[in-house]
This record gives C-alpha cells, sequence and structure tokens, in this order.
C-alpha cells in the first residue's frame, strides 16, 4: 500500500496554506502571491487528477472524429490531397506503446498541414467544408476544455456549469 | 538557455547602488521592495535620494530572461516620453537598454500612487476587475477620454524612433498584427491546435484596409491604469509595452474582449465600465471616428487569437524553459486558452456582421 496521490497533495496544500504562508512578512508579497498561485493550482490538479486519463482519451477521441470527418470529402489540389494522405496514415498509425497524448499531437499536426494546404489549394466546395466541420467539432471540444479549467475562476460564463 | 536565475533583491540592491554613481553621484538607494502582479516583468520599487536630501519613490521594470509577452523596454520608454502631458503615464527616467548594469534590459519610472482595483474586493466575474459604484460611474469618463486622445495622439511628429508606421498599402497595418502574433505563435506553441490553424488562414483571408492609423495602447483596460480610490480619477496608464502604430480597431476589440470585462446577472460590461453599444457610440462621439463593425469583427478574432497565443504557447513554452520568475502563474493561466479558443469558434461561425 503507497499513500494515494490526493493524500499527498492535501497534505502538501495544508502544509502551504497554514504553514508557510502566514509565516511570510508584509515585505514577501511576491513569494506570498506565488504560493497562493500554487495552493490553488494544486487544488485544481487535485480535483482533475482522477479523470485526467480519461479526460486525455476523450481529446484523442475528438482528434479522430475531426480527422475522420476531414477525410470525407475530396480535396482538391495536389498539396491538399497529399496532406489528406498524411492525414489518413497518420490515422491508421496508432501503435500500442503511444500514449494518447502523442497520438492527439500526431493527429493535430497532420489536421494542420490540411487547413493550410486547403487554404492555398483546396476546391471551394472542400475548403467551405472544412470551415463547417472544424468550427463544428472544435466549439464541442474548447466546450469540454472550458469545463475542464472552470475550477480555475476565471471562466464567469462557466461559473455555474462545472 | 539555462533556468532564469530569479533575481534576489540584494542583487538589484547592489545593481541600483552601481547604476546611479554614475548618473547621480551622492544619492542613495533604500527600500527596495519587490513588487508582484502582472506575468513578465520583474519588479522592484525603490527609494531614491539625491544629494540634496529630497527623496523619491521609483519602480524598476526588467525583462526576466523570456516573458510572455516579449517587448522591448527602449521602445515603451519611448512611448511614455511620448504621452507625457498627453495622457497620465508615469515619467521614464532611466534606461538601460542592454542590461549592462542590472543584467537584463531595465528601465525606471517614477512611481505612481495607486491602484488597479478596489482595495475591498468587489464581486468576482472570472478574469474581469470588478469596480462597482461609485467608481464605476467616476471612470467611466477619463477611461474613454485618455483613450481618444491615445489615438488621436499625432505620432509622426512624436520621437518614436523603435516605431515603424504601416502605411505601405491599406492593410499593411492588420498585416503586421498578424504577423507579428503567428511569428511568436509559430516558435513557441507546443502543439498544433485546429481551430488555431484555421483561424490563422481566416486573418490572413480577411486583412481589413486601416482607413485612418491610429496610436494604440495594445492591452488597455481596467487593471492597468492607476486610480485614486477616492476621487475616481485615473492617475496613470500602465503596460504600454504593447502599443504600436496601427488601427483604433484593435484597442477597441481588446476592450470589448468577454475576458476584459465582467458578467453582471448575464449582462457583458468592458472593463466593468461599459455596455458593448454604449461603448461603441461613445467613443464614436468623443473620437470622431467610425467603428466599423466588419473592422471590429476581425480585431476581435485577432483579439483572442494573440490571448491564445499568449498564455498557450509562449507562456507554457517559457514555463517549461524555466525563463521566468513567474513559471507558476504562466501554467495556471494557459488553462484561459480554452475561453479563446471558445471565442475564435463564436466569432468564425457567427462571422462578420
Amino acid at each position: 500500500m503507497i499513500p494515494s496521490i490526493d493524500d499527498r497533495l492535501a497534505s502538501i496544500i495544508r502544509s502551504l496554506t497554514h504553514v508557510v504562508l502566514p509565516s511570510f512578512g508584509p515585505e514577501a508579497g511576491i513569494a506570498k502571491e506565488q504560493v497562493g498561485m500554487a495552493v490553488r493550482h494544486l487544488q485544481v490538479i487535485r480535483a482533475q487528477l482522477d479523470s485526467a486519463p480519461a479526460y486525455e482519451l476523450e481529446e484523442l477521441h475528438d482528434a479522430r472524429a475531426l480527422a475522420s470527418a476531414l477525410l470525407e470529402v475530396e480535396g482538391g489540389g495536389a498539396r491538399t490531397d497529399a496532406a489528406l494522405t498524411t492525414l489518413r496514415d497518420a490515422l491508421r498509425s496508432d501503435s500500442p506503446g503511444d500514449s494518447p497524448r502523442e497520438l492527439r499531437v500526431r493527429l493535430n499536426c497532420a489536421i494542420d498541414h490540411v487547413i493550410r494546404a486547403s487554404a492555398a489549394d483546396g476546391s471551394q466546395a472542400y475548403r467551405e467544408y472544412l470551415a463547417r466541420t472544424v468550427l463544428r467539432l472544435e466549439s464541442v471540444r474548447t466546450y469540454k476544455d472550458r469545463k475542464w479549467f472552470a475550477l480555475l475562476g476565471f471562466d464567469a460564463q462557466m461559473q455555474g456549469d462545472q | 538557455m539555462p533556468p532564469y536565475d530569479v533575481r534576489r533583491t540584494s542583487d538589484i540592491v547592489a545593481a541600483l547602488d552601481r547604476f546611479f554613481t554614475e548618473r547621480v553621484p551622492g544619492a542613495r538607494t533604500s527600500q527596495v521592495t519587490r513588487v508582484g502582479g502582472g506575468a513578465s516583468k520583474e519588479q522592484f520599487v525603490f527609494t531614491l535620494t539625491g544629494g540634496g536630501g529630497s527623496a523619491k519613490r521609483y519602480l524598476l521594470r526588467m525583462d526576466a530572461l523570456e516573458a510572455i509577452t516579449e517587448t522591448d523596454r527602449k521602445r515603451e520608454f519611448e512611448v511614455l516620453q511620448a504621452m507625457q502631458g498627453r495622457v497620465p503615464a508615469p515619467r521614464p527616467c532611466w534606461l538601460d537598454e542592454s542590461g549592462e548594469t542590472f543584467g537584463r534590459p531595465a528601465a525606471i519610472i517614477e512611481f505612481v500612487d495607486g491602484v488597479t482595483k478596489p482595495r475591498v474586493a468587489g464581486k468576482a466575474s472570472g478574469l474581469g476587475i470588478w469596480l462597482g459604484e461609485p467608481l464605476r460611474g467616476k471612470l467611466k469618463g477619463p477611461f474613454l477620454d485618455h483613450l481618444v486622445a491615445l489615438h488621436a495622439f499625432d505620432f509622426r511628429r512624436a520621437a518614436l524612433s523603435t516605431f515603424s508606421v504601416p502605411d505601405a498599402d491599406p492593410k499593411q497595418t492588420a498585416r503586421w498584427g498578424v504577423n507579428y502574433w503567428r511569428q511568436l505563435w509559430h516558435e513557441d506553441s507546443i502543439e498544433p491546435s485546429p481551430i488555431m490553424t484555421y483561424a490563422e488562414q481566416w486573418m490572413l483571408e480577411n486583412l481589413p484596409e486601416c482607413r485612418e492609423l491610429a496610436f494604440t495602447h495594445g492591452d488597455y483596460r481596467t487593471g492597468n491604469y492607476l486610480f485614486d480610490e477616492a476621487s475616481g480619477r485615473i492617475v496613470a496608464v500602465l503596460d504600454w509595452e504593447l502599443a504600436r502604430i496601427g488601427d483604433h480597431h484593435e484597442d477597441l476589440a481588446w476592450i470589448l474582449r468577454p475576458q476584459s470585462g465582467t458578467l453582471d446577472n448575464g449582462r457583458f460590461r468592458a472593463s466593468d465600465l461599459y455596455e458593448p453599444e454604449e461603448f461603441i457610440d461613445a467613443y464614436q462621439r468623443a473620437s470622431g471616428r467610425t467603428v466599423d463593425r466588419k473592422v471590429l469583427h476581425f480585431y476581435a478574432v485577432l483579439s483572442a487569437w494573440k490571448s491564445c497565443a499568449m498564455v498557450e504557447g509562449t507562456g507554457i513554452r517559457i514555463a517549461r524553459a524555466q525563463h521566468n520568475h513567474q513559471d507558476v502563474l504562466l501554467t495556471y493561466v494557459a488553462g484561459t486558452a480554452a475561453m479563446f479558443r471558445g471565442a475564435l469558434c463564436r466569432l468564425l461561425e457567427v462571422g462578420a456582421p
């Protein structure tokens, strides 16, 4: 048995909040500010920790959904078609040793190339399709990210939606 | 580059002594104190007592190895000089452009007394600062007046050697704005983001023409000016590092960013001062300039885009490299990137009016 990460984080937060912070004098403004920030950060990490692996898998799932959607329509020019071929390969190249994060980054790199290539030589129909698809799926994705980070306290619109 | 060695107050005391020995013989520095706040510069307040015994407070602003906004101290110094007598701004006094004495580029400016937010915290509202009444009523007028005066500043007659005028073609202003931030994003981003890439292409294809150049602040909002809490007078506009010769819509869009204001029972107030239409009307009346909704929409996209590039690109990269003294703040605010990406989706879905 090992102490849980949650117990360890909780003890660090308690130590920083109840022992370290009160020991600062008035001249230690920025140190106080940074320890306060570290405490808030640890509290958010503690709240997110158990859900983080599932969250990264969902991010990967969403990147795959966008990649697949971009492959559903013919691209147009040679650059766009080449970028779509690379994207198709990236979608097929999952290897068991790769983490969800590595796979997502690889897919997003390939999606990035498709967007740039289509701006250069994609057909008008493909560019319009790409715009609709990226905006629709990225709206869903960013809403999930906003919800995930609502605990930071910056997003006034998400405060009641955590 | 190795990690940044965060400055100790004792190092700054010694550097200040060296600096003033040459420049103000007989003067001595005291009460050197580190100042918090901000997310980019290292700042120290100190007292300088001259040979005659007169004492004055100053602020030392110096670069860390890298910052969430990569800007130039000389450029900021020039702007502060140019603004004297036009818009309340701290008086710039000394410059160590190359970092010869302080180890990093640094500027010393006159310390101005005032607050950036009420001493007693009001209602929390995301990133924005809650001013509440009666401050809101007192600050509305000066906030607008100083912005109008700033935009009307005749930059062509000023000594601004570090500034260039984007007048080669009507789209150069917007193009420079986009290119500056995309260069940073391309160098700093940790991983590509589909909405950032799409928005970048959209901006390049939709660059607006600038009808009349204006001198812009770049980060004009509540939180970036000091005011006297009792009178509600703005005593100094701060953080001029992103100032440029550009398009007045760029400042307006930044002020109207949802993240620069407060949400009060579902109603948004820019800088907790103005509702959007009220602000646009007031600005047009006071400045005599037209607010073109299509151009404003373009700069709203650029505002969200550069905000995301700062927090998710540059901020994270320099925290990883340990090149700043505020790493913990940088990784914390990186979580706001989702808000800016969300804003990009919304703005581009709705489209220009």
